[in-house]
């Protein structure tokens, strides 16, 4: 649609007009979202006791590093929120990609974690190549990861027409305890008896933003801010998605299934193979995600990602960012200063940092209750379950209701 | 036990109905007069507010302004029920049915006799629907499951349902579309016994003869306003067109006699299943030449669909052969065999034939996504050329759009209908599948597309049309191959009888079983 927009901009400067007010109608409902859950999320802050307006002001200090007025580093914090953003943006894209596709992809996080396994395999046992072809290599070794995770579950649906939630969801718990397996007594484990992996190669790793070192840096030693590279490989990422969605033969057929599977087969699309490949780029991306995180941050494998929730949180990224690029880095930067901004609401306004989970889950249901009426078009039956009559009869009476509304809609065209 | 007629009263007076949409005038002013006891046509394109107007009636959306007055008194309408308690009653194009229930369980659904104890009444459900199709002529088995009755005799059932809710005032939505002729005239027999009890019908429709042959009165609707109110037996076809078109309007096809090439598609012995996996297609052969139509004739559900399907591709076939040319394509890719030069208009336009969401640009692709004119090494698109490419259809087949990038959704029938047809004429198929070419399309564009048809014909095509309407297939057609539960009983000419067309569609007459060609 973007692309479209912009085509018809440089056509037509009218509607350029008509562009923004669409574009501003499409984020009328995530600003209303995010609106309704902050306002709810005051009035619980109220009632408990605490103040909502420095919550919100320790939560804009904690993710933004604005109105920081206790002293802390602005700069500190906004670099924090960027290490959350990073991995949320691939892990979001994993999740987008198979909604346009009309599948729901909720294994983004085993997905990830396999991303994690791979890279974190190839760092450590090529320690020994140069970073130019090491991490490239860490990378990819990710992104395959990830993509082979991901395309079983486009098999499955492809071949079995196995619902795509239930194998995701079954497909994380393996994922996890797989990892559980390779580092606590399993082939990648610390030799020492802790629960996590030997680190990576140096050359394996992703440069942070500032540099690594004792130097100071706007008053603290550089290495204590964790914004790192991998920032521009998600940016990166962003960018191919959003080409790929709109400006190839492939994403044009992704959205043709996800709209309609009947018109796709009518134009000669295999939905099955669209499928597959859906799923297989969606698990590259959130392998990418789990690449980056190894790379850039933790540099080996630990029992914090038994309990990590990039992937689930990227679900949230998807919906609010209405499974478009650009929307996907404004909801990611939304999450992540929300899960950076936690800790120092819970410090500094003294309200848990729980209320973030609380805000989370507000947008999201605010969202999935705007969701529902697109919902039923939006996600087609798995595989090729025949319509019933019954189902048929239902469909044509609501269609015909809808052409009440759209009977205004012909006329002017007509 | 017949209602009070009094021919002076008036049944249904809606006066200075005005219903704007956002953007557009749906209904202007417009003044609905239906006497007792007469059967009124309610006649218009696509989009002229016809079913604005009734859904208004049937208390379905709130009229800005204006007044409904039923049997002379008043009545808001703030919703359906208020309707039903009116006397309206509304038959739906598309049957609101449950096909697992029998007729005495369709028919009492929502008002169902009671016993003490909240127990459904069934013997009082019975009589009372017995009751009912004895007194209306309405020959009917209260136990038979609806999903074992043919189409006609479901219409039958939704009839009695209005019937049994009380209505006095029935509203039929373009109630002929899914019947044979012989259900038709049935249809109309029913609908006069009706009349002569008393009851008021109005009857949309789209077809003029029909129109002509039923009702006593019209009223004329175009553009959101009352164009004209007539009487039926003062008035012709050719008058009311032009008041709902606007223009004068070409109702026959003129054409020439066809000049048959060489064969362009021959299919042997075919086998298909349906959906629901039972045998479709029991054997279908025919030939089809360049330069001609070749119009299958049949009620619906004869295999019409699954042939098209089987022939473009999107159907695998259980037996037989087909070639194109001298190249076999039997169960080829749906994507091959357009690349192999066939083209399809499909019957589900708003389903298959466009994905709605897509801009009419993209639309204008579908299939096409990967060749070379359109995306670079099959891979990037070409938007550019996607861009200029549709900038020429839209020209060229007079597609009323706001501009290329406009949602499909929001185009009227017609102009969604007129997307397929460029997308799939502007390539110069060898091989044209047309099916349900003109459903749900309005006058004008009937006639643009009749027109390609010939054109596309002429210029060497080989076209198989499919058409639910007898007449359509008649004035198109080189040749008619009648379709009867999975075959072809008989190839016709052009100017077969209708009743022998009818009477070969049901599975009568003595089809002489000769082999296409």
């Amino acid at each position: 649609m973007a692309a479209a927009a912009k085509r018809s901009a440089r056509q037509e400067p009218p509607q350029i007009v008509k562009g923004l007010r669409r574009t501003g109608r499409a984020l009328a409902v995530p600003a209303r979202s995010v609106l309704l859950a902050f306002v709810v999320g005051a009035v619980i802050v109220a009632v408990t006791g605490g103040d909502p307006f420095k919550a919100y002001q320790a939560l804009a200090c904690g993710g933004f590093g604005l109105f920081c007025f206790g002293g802390e580093p602005s700069v500190l914090q906004l670099a924090n929120t960027l290490v959350v953003v990073t991995p949320l943006i691939m892990a979001g894209i994993a999740v987008a990609l198979p909604f346009r596709a009309g599948m729901f992809n909720i294994g983004a996080e085993g997905q990830l974690i396999m991303g994690a396994i791979a890279a974190t395999t190839v760092g450590i046992h090529f320690a020994g190549w140069p970073a130019f072809v090491l991490l490239p290599f860490v990378l990819l070794a990710g992104a395959l990861g990830g993509a082979v995770w991901g395309g079983i579950v486009g098999v499955l649906k492809a071949v079995t027409g196995a619902h795509e939630v239930v194998t995701t969801i079954m497909l994380n718990f393996v994922a996890q305890w797989f990892l559980r397996f390779l580092i606590i007594g399993g082939p990648l484990q610390l030799p020492g008896g802790s629960s996590k992996s030997s680190p990576i190669g140096t050359s394996a790793q992703l440069a942070t933003l500032v540099p690594h070192n004792n130097q100071l840096f706007l008053g603290l030693p550089g290495a204590v801010y964790r914004a790192h590279t991998g920032l521009f490989v998600a940016l990166a990422a962003a960018a191919v998605f959003a080409f790929l969605l709109w400006r190839t033969s492939l994403g044009y057929e992704i959205r043709a299934v996800g709209q309609s599977q009947r018109a796709a087969r009518y134009g000669g699309i295999s939905v099955r193979k669209t499928l597959v490949t859906s799923m297989l780029i969606a698990g590259a991306f959130a392998g990418l995600a789990g690449a980056v995180q190894i790379a850039g941050v933790d540099h080996n494998l630990t029992d914090q990602y038994f309990t990590d929730t990039t992937g689930f949180d990227a679900i949230a990224v998807a919906l609010l960012g209405l499974n478009s690029a650009v929307g996907i880095i404004l909801s990611a930067i939304l999450f992540g200063a929300l899960h950076a901004g936690g800790s120092v609401m819970q410090s500094d306004a003294g309200v848990s940092g729980n209320l973030v989970y609380v805000l989370q889950a507000l947008i999201l249901f605010s969202i999935a209750a705007n969701f529902l009426r697109g919902f039923k078009l939006r996600l087609p039956s798995p595989g090729r379950v025949p319509e019933t009559p019954a189902a048929d009869a239902m469909a044509s009476a609501v269609a015909q209701e809808a052409d009440i509304e759209l009977a205004g809609d012909d006329k002017d065209t007509a | 036990m017949t209602d009070q007629v009094n021919p002076e009263r008036l049944a249904v007076e809606m006066r200075g109905i005005v219903k704007i949409f956002p953007g557009v005038v749906a209904n202007d002013h417009v003044d609905l007069i239906v006497r007792q006891g007469e059967i009124h046509a309610l006649v218009g394109e696509n989009g002229a507010g016809k079913s604005t107007l009734m859904n208004i009636l049937y208390g379905l959306i709130h009229a800005d302004a204006g007044e409904i007055l039923i049997e002379g008194k008043p009545a808001p309408m703030q919703g359906p029920r208020d309707a039903i308690r009116q006397g309206i009653g509304m038959v739906h194009q598309h049957f609101m049915l449950i096909p697992v229930f029998t007729v005495g369980e369709n028919v009492v659904l929502g008002s169902e006799p009671v016993r003490p104890g909240g127990f459904y009444d069934y013997a009082r459900a019975r009589t009372a629907i017995a009751a009912l199709t004895r007194q209306y002529g309405l020959a009917l088995d209260p136990d038979a499951r609806v999903e074992d009755l043919p189409v006609g005799l479901q219409q039958r059932v939704e009839i009695v349902k209005v019937l049994y809710r009380g209505a006095r005032i029935l509203i039929l939505d373009e109630p002929t579309g899914v019947l044979t002729p012989q259900e038709s005239l049935e249809l109309f027999r029913v609908l006069r016994g009706l009349v002569q009890r008393g009851k008021t019908i109005i009857f949309i429709s789209h077809k003029l003869k029909e129109v002509l042959e039923i009702s006593d009165r019209i009223t004329v609707m175009r553009r959101g306003k009352v164009v004209g109110h007539l009487i039926t037996k003062d008035t012709d076809e050719q008058e009311i067109a032009r008041l709902m078109v606007g223009r004068d309007v070409l109702l026959r096809v003129e054409k020439t006699p066809a000049k048959p090439g060489p064969i362009a598609l021959r299919v042997e012995n075919l086998y298909a299943n349906s959906d629901q996996g039972v045998p479709a297609l029991r054997g279908v052969s025919f030939e089809l030449r360049q330069g001609e139509i070749l119009g299958i004739a049949g009620v619906e559900g004869n295999g019409q669909s699954e042939l098209v399907e089987a022939l473009a591709g999107t159907r695998r076939s259980s037996g037989g052969r087909v070639f194109l040319a001298d190249h076999e394509v039997s169960n080829l890719t749906a994507a091959t065999i357009r690349l192999a030069g066939v083209s399809h208009i499909p019957e589900d336009r708003r389903g298959a034939g466009l994905v709605l969401n897509y801009s009419v640009a993209d639309n204008l692709i579908l299939g096409r996504q990967r060749t070379p004119i359109f995306a670079w090494d099959g891979l990037v698109l070409r938007l550019k050329a996607i861009f200029n490419w549709a900038q020429r259809l839209i020209k060229e087949f007079d597609i009323r759009t706001p501009s290329s990038t406009t949602p499909a959704r929001t185009l009227s029938g017609g102009n969604q209908q007129k997307i397929i047809v460029a997308r799939e004429m502007a390539t110069q198929p060898r091989v044209l599948l047309a099916a349900q070419p003109t459903r749900g399309v309005d006058i004008g564009a009937i006639e643009f597309i009749h027109r390609r048809l010939i054109a596309e014909r002429d210029g060497g095509a080989a076209i198989l049309l499919v058409s639910a309407e007898l007449d359509e297939v008649r004035s198109l057609s080189d040749r008619i191959a009648v379709m009867y539960e999975g075959r072809i009983v008989s190839i016709e000419p052009p100017d077969a009888p209708e009743e022998r067309l009818g009477l070969l569609m049901t599975g009568g007459g003595s089809g002489d079983r000769r082999k296409a060609g």
